[in-house]
């Protein structure tokens, strides 16, 4: 015999998040890293990102942390924002 | 019987993407609500009971709000638990309504920004949702505080943790391997649900102990399971406390990188027996404990560099190596209270660490 059934998902509450456009030039680009913590996180991503520097021909990177299992401190992300241009992070277990 | 304000109508009353769109099924037989599952990717893998209207709106009867009513935004999928969605999933995993409440109650908890749900759930982890019970709704409902109470047997226990955990992956989207990002999981992940044995505790419940006065209560932890502590031989309190802390000392846990998170300490009904018959009080137990769960510091340095990122800061001025470190700092984050039946088997539950600190809310009846 037919029956009718609930959802259990809901519906969601925030849209989702778009993706911030590639920079196409990477010359004189400003590059950041947020090292969340993790194991070696800071190793790799800091010397990714001073690679990019050299070739960009920008400054040494601006190297900041963050709690691995919180979001980034609204502080953190500021700076990031006004003394960066690309920042590279997002580096779990 | 319609409830007040509570029609089959209004159930199924909203739009697309919200739990009032209904889901057409040939029948519903464990294969049928199998396959609905599967293809929605939904469930936590055991049979559930369909969720049709009208098990809803039984869920629901007497519910003094609105029905549509966000309880929490349910992360990572960020889910919206509606009073409504979340009665979906209590009947799916089996509840009756007089557990309702503390279901609603617990949703409450997870939501509050020291539980840091959206962490707890996408960890690598193993942590789950520990679901405690107190107060006079035990009784009400059926929770069994006594034998077995961590373990099956009691359709209050199992369903209420059962609930939580599919409105988590339902609702909040925390699936193995997508959003739920646990390396091995853990059983506790099905259903952790428990009562206080307020009756065999020496000490005010565990609730009050948390600044919450109502006659009853929920907590709810991020944790990892049980890890027995048993005693079976002492007539003294110390030397069951003792074993207690070497339990807690443990370098694997969340715990010992990250002073400053929980630990939660279960004791048998006996053994917090034998405490109060010491003149322990429950701040003493924790003193003890605080004292006694300690490794040297050359063993924390060699584990557990302070660079992690975690540790307390003034762990990097620790001088000296055979320092004793506590394993949870303050003696206050030792949460205990009292479950279970006869018998000398406590537990102790590490918890995931500082990064979630365990909520203690009023369950509201109706």
């Amino acid at each position: 015999m037919s029956v009718q059934v609930m959802r259990p998902d809901g519906a969601i509450a925030e849209a989702g998040h778009t993706l911030a456009p590639a920079r196409r030039v990477l010359t004189g680009a400003r590059i950041g890293v947020l090292d969340n913590g993790k194991p070696n996180a800071g190793l790799l991503m800091t010397y990714v990102a001073e690679q990019l520097a050299e070739r960009a021909g920008s400054s040494k990177p601006l190297v900041l942390r963050k709690n691995a299992a919180h979001p980034a401190p609204d502080e953190v992300l500021d700076q990031l924002r006004s003394e960066v241009d690309l920042v590279i992070t997002g580096s779990a277990d | 019987m319609t409830p007040q304000g509570t029609s089959q109508a209004d159930v199924a009353a909203a739009g697309v993407g919200d739990a009032g769109e209904l889901l057409d099924l040939s029948d519903e037989s464990p294969e049928t609500l199998y396959r609905m599952m599967s293809e929605n990717g939904w469930g936590d893998g055991l049979p559930v009971v369909a969720p049709t209207p009208s098990r809803v709106e039984g869920m629901l009867a007497g519910y003094p709000g609105s029905v549509d009513e966000v309880l929490a935004i349910l992360p990572p999928r960020f889910g919206s638990a509606t009073v409504r969605t979340v009665a979906v999933n209590a009947v799916m995993a089996g509840c009756t309504p007089d557990v309702f409440p503390v279901v609603v109650a617990a949703v409450r908890a997870l939501s509050h920004r020291e539980f840091n749900l959206r962490g707890v759930q996408a960890t690598t982890h193993s942590v789950a949702i520990m679901v405690a019970v107190h107060g006079d709704i035990i009784d009400q409902a059926g929770y069994n505080a006594g034998f077995g109470t961590f373990g099956p047997g009691c359709r209050a226990n199992a369903t209420t943790g059962r609930a939580i955990r599919l409105i988590l992956l339902n609702i909040g989207g925390g699936r193995p391997g997508d959003g739920d990002a646990s390396t091995q999981g853990q059983p506790a992940k099905y259903t952790y649900c428990f009562a206080e044995n307020t009756l065999a505790s020496p000490w005010p419940t565990y609730a009050r102990s948390r600044g919450v006065t109502s006659a009853s209560a929920v907590t709810v932890a991020g944790v990892e399971g049980p890890h027995n502590s048993h005693d079976m031989w002492s007539t003294r309190a110390a030397p069951i406390f003792e074993k207690i802390a070497s339990v807690m000392t443990t370098l694997g846990s969340n715990n010992a990188p990250m002073i400053g998170s929980e630990f939660f300490v279960v004791l048998c009904p006996e053994h917090a027996a034998q405490a109060a018959n010491d003149g322990w009080s429950r701040q003493d137990a924790q003193l003890f404990l605080y004292d006694h769960a300690r490794l040297p510091w050359r063993v924390w340095q060699r584990h557990h560099p302070t660079r992690f990122g975690l540790g307390a800061p003034w762990l990097a001025d620790i001088d000296d190596p055979d320092a004793l470190m506590p394993m949870v700092s303050p003696p206050e984050h030792i949460r205990i209270m009292v479950a279970g039946g006869p018998g000398k088997h406590s537990c102790v539950i590490p918890s995931w660490g500082i990064i979630s600190q365990s909520v203690t809310v009023p369950v509201e009846v109706w």
